[in-house]
């Protein structure tokens, strides 16, 4: 310890001084560059907040202005947002089980890191989650199926639902005997709600309307589209994060 | 204005940490604090814009835009996936490696490859 | 039923509709999942092209597909704008992901790789017709996170830190880019571009300091994808550890396509124009200094790798001038042609060479091209009885050194007739004759020498696919047609770009001619000088310092924030 404090007072200012500069530079750069944009102080345009006041509930059908834009005017973006999390869950499992471990010293002990949260498993945990994750699963569905009325959607819903799921795998002494945590399952249910999204998505122009508009005929409730919408991106969300989630746990086992 | 600035000092510390600090768990740390920052920043200027949530209730008026929260859903899901994203990539550098400082990752993939 | 223009959305619905398929071909078994993974790929892969066959007439006539996605009211939805620049950078999509796929089919493990590919093309396909910022941004992210899984997943540590290096600094790019989007959202209340033009034209000074600082947001964060100088530090790692498809599509398609997408962003203000400037200077001197540092290089594929940086310098030098000269005019039309011209040839030449290489450098095991010789009578001995990895790769080296009647001689003399007189011309020039020294340096892998032993023989632990050879094939018609038909191809993109406008000026003869013929001889002997000198003791200890120069993980964001700073400070005083 000593040596290291002396080393350091007693380098050179020219040893010192590049590593300084590539440190505080990006910094004041980046500043420099960001102050104008935060210190924008006009009143904020108003013009959308106003249109969306008066004919979203029309148009789409949500009470929810946020849902209303995020699953009905700008919902390609959504869209886009499910591949970002498809890819983000497919990709990550496919980067820890990838098969070429070179020069590896370290191996994620398979026999270790399962037995541990087998012990943590104990009674108490598994009446608790036992009791608790179907509540937390049903509160899941109903962020899910309300996101058009009150604050909640798919995004919201899916992760309760995601995090239900993990309870349940997670504290459950006989390890997971809920068909709904077995990875196998999760992937279908992914594959399949992102596949319903698409059919979705398309099935407006199936109808001669245009890509991403309701294909119901205009008699039917405008947010029957929206809650089907939501539904898809829940179970998405829900199979993505949870299959990931109980991948890295249980991984070798 | 004194929250914009703590926002902007968030986001500078965020930054800070991605550049500076040598752990890389602790550079996706930064990578999504400067995440939160900006949409910290989106959620609290849009929230000035009216007065009670975007739900449209019997008596509500003046409602705030819901412009900004709608693009932060999008931009704090995809933050999510590319923190997991950066993790599995440090776990794996991790069991190469056996070391989470960047320059002993980067000499000793120099060295396996020389 | 489904209308005309619902094919414009062909091009990033049907990888969807593929990805969709792959993944469910995922978690079956056996002979069904093989057949549903090729069904998905076709889906993905081929099909657009009968999309893009059905829209080229009326975009050849200049038809502009307008509007906003779900025929929702233009303010609050996403709008989309699909003209001619769109229908080419599909067509320069696809023609290069349908080879780089047909060669991955020869790895073991392709279950996932497929889906991961198709939701990347699908993304280049909804960045074409991107007409609103945040939909820009989703767009920008959905291609990122596909290509760092995709660089990851050839599993050597050293792509690992090469992905993160890349995920780091395009994720925190891509938060400035969120204060860009907030900047304009801020001040005109839109996020189309039309719109945001519209609502800044009618604020006092068009927005101001805050409107400049936006852009110059967006567009660094944009560019740190295209990889100019200096901002190029992720590149050589990422390109030369990934994949070889992956590094095909890489360099082919992933650095380009975000260039033409702000192509369109760079209009809304009229800074924009001194933007596109200082990437025009940034870009001729990227191509000069990459191929110098590509001389160092002794690893194949990063040689080739850097060789990318510096073609991305030759077509933003001529992006930038046509943006300095203004997207809607005559002049400006014709150097983007010239720069989507390169982009094309280019991205075909390099993927058959990354191709090429990279099946001889699997084959025999080295990547060295010090040590590496006689990889010809390696190939012939050990299966490729019909020589195709040589050929292949010799059309990629005269398409790159710029020699006639291939391709790369097409492209790279009209961006030099169209920026004669400049000074980019002269680091032009040079950077075409390092280049050229560059790959007689790399071709001499393929040839025995009496120094160096030749690979060993081992027996390989399975037999070679014929995707292989089909790709290589592939790209290199591709090439050879180019070449041949170049001119008239070059007449087509900008008749395309235009609108229908025959505004191109140069025909074949304007090439062929006795003074370019003589300069080309020059440049080739000037290359072949400079390759004996680089053997020499001196010029190697030179070259051996700039390969092993330090380069770290912070250099990468000194580098962005110097570039941002300089971007916004250039918008401004400009």
């Amino acid at each position: 310890m000593k040596k290291n404090k002396t080393d350091i007072t007693k380098r050179k200012w020219f040893q010192i001084t590049p590593g300084v500069v590539s440190e505080i530079l990006p910094l004041l750069c980046v500043s420099a560059v960001l102050v104008p944009v935060f210190a924008i102080s006009l009143p904020w345009p108003d013009q959308t907040k106003k249109y969306l006041f008066s004919s979203a509930i029309l148009e789409t059908g949500a009470q929810n202005l946020v849902s209303s834009l995020y699953l009905g005017y700008r919902a390609f973006d959504t869209l886009g947002e499910t591949v970002v999390l498809l890819t983000a869950v497919t990709g990550a499992i496919m980067i820890i089980k990838s098969s070429v471990h070179t020069n590896n010293s370290y191996t994620f002990s398979q026999q270790n890191v399962p037995s541990k949260t087998r012990m943590l498993r104990t009674e108490l945990l598994d009446t608790v989650t036992g009791k608790l994750g179907p509540v937390v699963l049903l509160f899941g569905f109903y962020v899910m199926l309300f996101g058009h009325l009150s604050p909640g959607g798919g995004f919201q819903g899916g992760v309760v639902i995601a995090s239900a799921i993990v309870f349940l795998s997670l504290g459950s002494k006989s390890d997971g005997a809920l068909v709904l945590t077995k990875p196998g399952v999760l992937l279908w249910i992914e594959a399949a709600s992102f596949g319903a999204f698409l059919i979705a998505a398309c099935a407006g122009m199936i109808t001669g309307n245009g890509f991403f508009t309701n294909p119901f005929p205009s008699g039917f409730p405008a947010h029957a589209y929206i809650i089907f919408l939501n539904c898809a991106v829940g179970l998405k969300v829900g199979a993505g994060v949870s299959f990931l989630c109980i991948e890295m746990i249980q991984n070798k086992e | 204005m004194i929250e914009r600035c703590l926002i902007f000092l968030l986001f500078l510390t965020g930054f800070h940490a991605i550049i500076v600090r040598k752990n890389v768990i602790k550079k996706v740390f930064g990578l999504g604090i400067i995440n939160s920052a900006v949409v910290i920043l989106f959620i609290l200027e849009g929230s000035r814009s009216g007065n009670s949530a975007p739900i449209i209730q019997p008596g509500v008026q003046d409602v705030v835009d819901p412009i900004p929260q709608a693009l932060m859903l999008t931009a704090v899901v995809i933050g999510v996936c590319l923190t997991a994203l950066a993790l599995t990539l440090v776990y794996r550098l991790y069991t190469h490696s056996l070391s989470l400082h960047i320059d002993e990752i980067r000499r000793k993939i120099h060295d396996t490859t020389h | 039923m489904i209308q005309h223009t619902d094919l414009i959305f062909a091009p990033a619905l049907l990888p969807l509709i593929g990805a969709a398929a792959a993944f469910c071909a995922k978690s079956l078994r056996g002979k069904t999942s093989r057949y549903l993974e090729i069904a998905a790929g076709c889906t993905g892969l081929v099909l657009p092209f009968f999309a893009l066959f059905l829209l080229y007439k009326s975009t050849l006539y200049g038809a502009v597909y307008k509007g906003v996605i779900g025929n929702w009211y233009n303010d609050v939805g996403i709008s989309y704008r699909f003209d001619g620049i769109s229908w080419l950078i599909n067509f320069l999509g696809f023609i290069i992901a349908l080879p780089a796929w047909i060669y991955a089919q020869s790895e073991k493990d392709t279950k996932t790789f497929t889906p991961l590919f198709l939701i990347q093309t699908a993304a280049v396909g909804a960045m074409a017709m991107c007409a609103d910022i945040f939909n820009l941004f989703v767009c920008l992210e959905i291609m990122g996170i596909a290509s760092y899984i995709l660089v990851a997943s050839s599993a050597k540590p050293g792509a690992f830190l090469a992905s993160f290096s890349y995920l780091m600094i395009s994720a925190s790019a891509m938060v400035f880019f969120l204060f860009g989007v907030y900047g304009f959202y801020r001040l005109t209340g839109s996020l189309s571009y039309d719109s945001i033009a519209l609502g800044l034209s009618l604020l006092p000074d068009n927005g101001g300091h805050a409107a400049v600082i936006s852009l110059a947001l967006i567009t660094g964060a944009v560019v740190i994808r295209v990889a100019v100088m200096p901002l190029y530090g992720w590149l050589p790692d990422a390109h030369a550890l990934a994949p070889h498809a992956v590094s095909a599509v890489l360099s082919g398609v992933l650095i380009k396509t975000p260039l033409f997408a702000l192509s369109r962003v760079v209009d809304i203000l009229p800074s924009g124009r001194a933007a596109g400037e200082l990437m025009g200077y940034a870009g001729a001197v990227t191509a000069f200094l990459a191929a110098v540092i590509s001389l160092s290089q002794s690893d194949v594929k990063r040689l080739l790798a850097y060789s990318s940086i510096s073609h991305i310098g030759y077509i933003v030098c001529a992006w930038g001038a046509a943006v300095h000269a203004g997207t809607h005019t005559p002049e400006g039309r014709i150097l983007m042609s010239a720069a989507f011209g390169h982009a094309v040839f280019h991205a075909a030449f390099k993927g058959l060479l990354f191709l090429s290489v990279g099946i001889t450098a699997d084959r025999t095991g080295n990547r060295d091209i010090t040590a590496l010789r006689g990889a010809v009578k390696f190939l012939y001995r050990n299966g490729e009885k019909i020589p195709v990895t040589f050929p292949a790769f010799c059309i990629g080296f005269f398409s790159i050194c710029a020699l006639p009647p291939f391709n790369g001689f097409l492209s790279k003399s009209s961006i030099s007739l169209l920026l004669a007189g400049n000074w980019q011309n002269v680091f032009l020039i040079a950077a075409g004759v390092v280049t050229i020294a560059a790959f007689i340096r790399l071709a001499r892998i393929y040839f025995p020498d009496k120094n160096v032993p030749s690979p060993t023989y081992t027996p390989l632990a399975s037999s070679t696919s014929g995707s292989v050879y089909i790709s290589q094939i592939f790209l290199s018609l591709i090439c050879l047609c180019s070449g041949l038909f170049g001119p008239f191809l070059l007449h087509t993109f900008s008749r395309i770009l235009s609108g229908g406008l025959r505004e191109w000026p140069f025909s074949a003869r304007s090439f062929y001619t006795i003074p370019g013929i003589i300069k080309i001889i020059f440049y080739s002997a000037a290359g072949f000088g400079l390759y004996t000198l680089s053997n020499t003791h001196s010029v190697n200890r030179v070259l051996y310092l700039i390969k092993e120069r330090p380069r770290s993980f912070d250099g990468l964001f000194t580098a962005f924030g110097l570039g941002l700073a300089a971007t916004a400070a250039w918008m401004l005083f400009r």
